[in-house]
């Protein structure tokens, strides 16, 4: 009888207990999908071409009065990665709404799902050089897919600007119309070297992972790149991801006696890291982390074990430029820019990088704008552009981040750009 | 003729297997030699950090270890819910905590005081106590509703209703809470990553206030356990019920009843260690309950499943195995589960029945 009055109880204390449980957070609002539901009008036959028509490798685009000039993309705008695609049309399209046109044209975004994956990308791309009036893709967003999609872009003359599209080796294909906005894993590993030997000075430092692709490929760059700079890596550890206890592999770090480690990985490994810094007996080191590191979850679980953490971002330093930005952002799509993913920003320069290279080449004869489309590849590939994350300017192969990533710092419990 | 042949090939398989750990055990102990002689690459400090985590984390194993022993020695099934148990107790115990949080001590005037850091200690032993009664009835209700209907069945069938209530448990939770990680709010006076510093050579170690928090803690548990297993009348019928299921119902044993107890013990110490996961480790999710579920599964073994002492050697053993071995042997700390899990092979090379296990007889088994 006893146990029984025990076991009420419990039971209703489970139930006062769920009745604390937080409501599941909400799914983020699912993009408006900006299809192209007016149908594509025959192609008009244009007889007399522009010379420069005829003399372009590709010809041209030749978009009559009325069309919108059209810029395509490949995103997984449903399933797992919805938030990528959404984030990322929401802001190009952004960056095409609020261009004021060209000659009485305006721009339009015309995105088309491929979940991420490689055989919907080259599906999407072939459904993109049939439109005569896409002149440019912004995109594709994952690697895999942008990697399917570039030959067939490649055959039809469409240059394409990816914001997220980080794989190395897309650019060392010799593709002439695959560009990017995003840094490469190696550009951030060498930026973070530098920075840790050259700004800041340090000449011991060790070099930790979480075993994965990403984390080990970052830490072995880095590693590369400081002890060619001169400098010297006295520990290398890696850790096993989704762990709660690294206090061991920290304090064989510490015995090593580094004046600061860089961490390649993600967020939930760091916050543990340095949730027990200060036990492993690192009180002195520096944490430098990746963008894996990166965000507000971050500050918010290290508390003040966190301060003086640094880590790297796609998110821009702060500018009136970028507040306005946020602003539109958060009215028309009704969430915070770097909500969904931290692609907001670096998207909306891809429009408007993409839209500058479009107004250099294209013009007026008659009722048709003519857009030449190998014109169109080679002034992407030469942009020069001022966007929020800072310069974009093309090397020879597409790699266009100029100005490279930003790094950020805790203080007081905030990430702020590192001066 | 065959059965000869048959006699002559196990005798040459046991032969393999004792040459194989043979190998590896000499193995094992030149790379110890070698990263200790030779390179001696850690001072005094850091073996002493590797020796505190190693305590902290095999206590918390030791306790988990129990439930899985116990559990196996009353019906000979490994309870493969029993991480998802302690799971339920580590959320339970976060929502207690950040009640008291939430909630402002009254009287005191001043709104930053919460009821948390006002009464610290009743927090705590109120958290641990829900935490720990919640995993206890989700023990009971796991052994009510997917244990106890197949009791006469073969073995492996309440094996794979075990497997299935894990996977059920795990999402049911990720749909209640959602998937996202959660942190402990634990009381200043339990604040993670303070503690007593000691001097240890000319650099100081870190003794944290949760870690030796949560080490006493299940000190107390286990000891209290074997009181209770040794003392009381509980205890003699569950070793009863343990022996022989018939002959202790013949004697007037309620066998359901005992089984549904052990079932409720060993839940209530998977409760407690999971509200101490939370304390001192923090960070946790519906995952939370799977690494520590096999990693406790794999020190019953080692200590010898369905002995009592033996999983909380084996619990103690492999948390110091862990933080210790790729030290010792000077290997990437990545590969700790793969000296644990040698070692766990080698234990059961020489010794099948683990460290302390007796040796089980034809029917029992």
């Amino acid at each position: 009888m006893k146990f029984k009055n025990f076991v009420i109880l419990m039971i209703v204390l489970l139930v006062s207990l769920s009745a604390c449980a937080p409501e599941p957070i909400e799914e983020p609002t699912t993009v408006e999908e900006e299809q192209t539901d007016e149908p594509v009008g025959p192609v008009e036959e244009v007889d007399g071409l522009p010379q420069a028509c005829l003399d372009d490798a590709f010809g041209c685009a030749v978009i009559p009065q009325g069309e919108t000039i059209k810029i395509g993309m490949g995103a997984p705008l449903l399933g797992d990665y919805s938030m990528f695609g959404t984030d990322i049309s929401q802001g190009v399209s952004l960056a095409l709404q609020l261009d004021d046109g060209f000659e009485g044209w305006t721009y339009e975004l015309v995105a088309e799902d491929t979940g991420g994956a490689p055989e919907a990308g080259a599906a999407v791309a072939n459904k993109m050089v049939t439109d005569p009036t896409v002149v440019a893709i912004a995109g594709h967003i994952f690697s895999g897919s942008t990697e399917a999609a570039m030959p067939i872009y490649e055959k039809a003359g469409l240059p394409m600007m990816s914001p997220s599209a980080t794989e190395p080796g897309l650019t060392a294909q010799g593709s002439k119309v695959f560009n990017r906005l995003a840094f490469t894993d190696a550009d951030q590993g060498m930026f973070a070297a530098n920075l840790l030997f050259n700004e800041l000075g340090f000449t011991k430092i060790a070099v930790m992972h979480d075993g994965g692709s990403y984390g080990q490929g970052l830490a072995d760059v880095v590693q590369a790149e400081f002890e060619a700079l001169g400098g010297e890596v006295v520990a290398y550890e890696a850790v096993t991801p989704g762990e709660a206890d690294y206090v061991a592999p920290l304090s064989a770090v510490a015995s090593a006696g580094p004046e600061a480690v860089y961490f390649g990985g993600y967020a939930a490994e760091a916050i543990v890291m340095m949730n027990q810094w200060s036990q492993a007996g690192l009180d002195d080191a520096l944490f430098f982390g990746c963008d894996g590191t990166y965000g507000v979850e971050f500050t918010d679980k290290t508390g003040v074990n966190g301060e003086g953490a640094i880590a790297v971002s796609l998110v821009p330093p702060d500018s009136e430029e970028k507040s306005a930005f946020d602003q539109q952002y958060a009215e028309q799509f009704g969430v915070e820019a770097g909500e969904l993913s931290a692609f907001s920003w670096s998207s909306f320069d891809t429009g408007g990088v993409l839209i500058a290279a479009i107004e250099k080449v294209a013009f007026v004869e008659g009722d048709n704008l003519f857009v030449p489309r190998g014109a169109l590849v080679e002034a992407v590939r030469n942009s020069d552009y001022v966007g929020l994350t800072g310069l974009v300017k093309c090397d020879e192969v597409g790699e266009c981040n100029a100005s490279g990533p930003t790094f950020y710092q805790v203080v007081d419990g905030v990430w702020l750009p590192l001066e | 003729m065959i059965k000869k042949f048959q006699n002559l090939n196990i005798t040459w398989g046991t032969a393999l297997r004792y040459i194989a750990g043979i190998i590896v055990v000499i193995y094992l102990l030149w790379r110890i030699l070698q990263t200790t002689s030779i390179q001696g690459s850690y001072g005094p400090d850091t073996w002493m950090r590797f020796l505190i985590t190693g305590l902290v984390i095999g206590g918390i194993y030791s306790l988990i270890a129990i439930g899985y022993t116990l559990v196996y020695g009353i019906l000979f099934m490994i309870n493969f819910a029993h991480g998802e148990v302690m799971m339920l107790g580590t959320f339970a115990g976060y929502f207690v905590l950040e009640a008291f949080a939430a909630i402002s001590a009254p009287g005191s005037g001043n709104q930053n005081m919460s009821l948390l850091n006002t009464y610290p200690v009743a927090a705590l032993v109120i958290t641990f106590f829900v935490g720990a009664s919640v995993s206890a009835l989700i023990g009971y209700l796991l052994e009510k509703i997917a244990y106890r209907p197949l009791r006469g069945a073969q073995r492996l069938i309440p094996l794979i209703s075990a497997i299935g209530a894990s996977i059920f448990l795990q999402n049911a939770a990720q749909l209640l809470f959602g998937p996202q990680r959660r942190q402990y709010t634990n009381p200043d006076i339990l604040w993670r990553g303070t503690g007593w510093m000691i001097p240890v050579g000319d650099k100081s170690v870190m003794l944290t206030y949760t870690g030796t928090f949560s080490f006493i803690l299940s000190m107390l548990l286990m000891a209290g356990l074997l009181i209770l297993v040794k003392k009381t009348r509980l205890g003699k019928s569950m070793r009863a019920v343990a022996e022989n299921k018939q002959a202790a119902a013949l004697m007037g044993i309620d066998v359901d009843a005992v089984i549904s107890k052990t079932f409720i013990i060993s839940g209530f110490l998977a409760g407690a260690a999971g509200v101490m996961w939370g304390i001192h480790n923090g960070l946790f999710n519906h995952y939370v309950g799977f690494i520590p579920g096999i990693k406790a599964f794999t020190a019953a073994v080692l200590g010898g499943v369905g002995n009592i002492p033996g999983a909380m050697v084996g619990g103690m053993l492999l948390g110091l195995l862990e933080s210790l071995g790729p030290a010792i042997l000077g290997i990437d700390f990545q590969l700790k589960d793969v000296i644990a899990f040698t070692i766990l092979i080698l234990v059961l090379i020489f010794r099948p029945s683990g460290l302390l296990g007796e040796t089980l007889k034809e029917d029992k088994v």
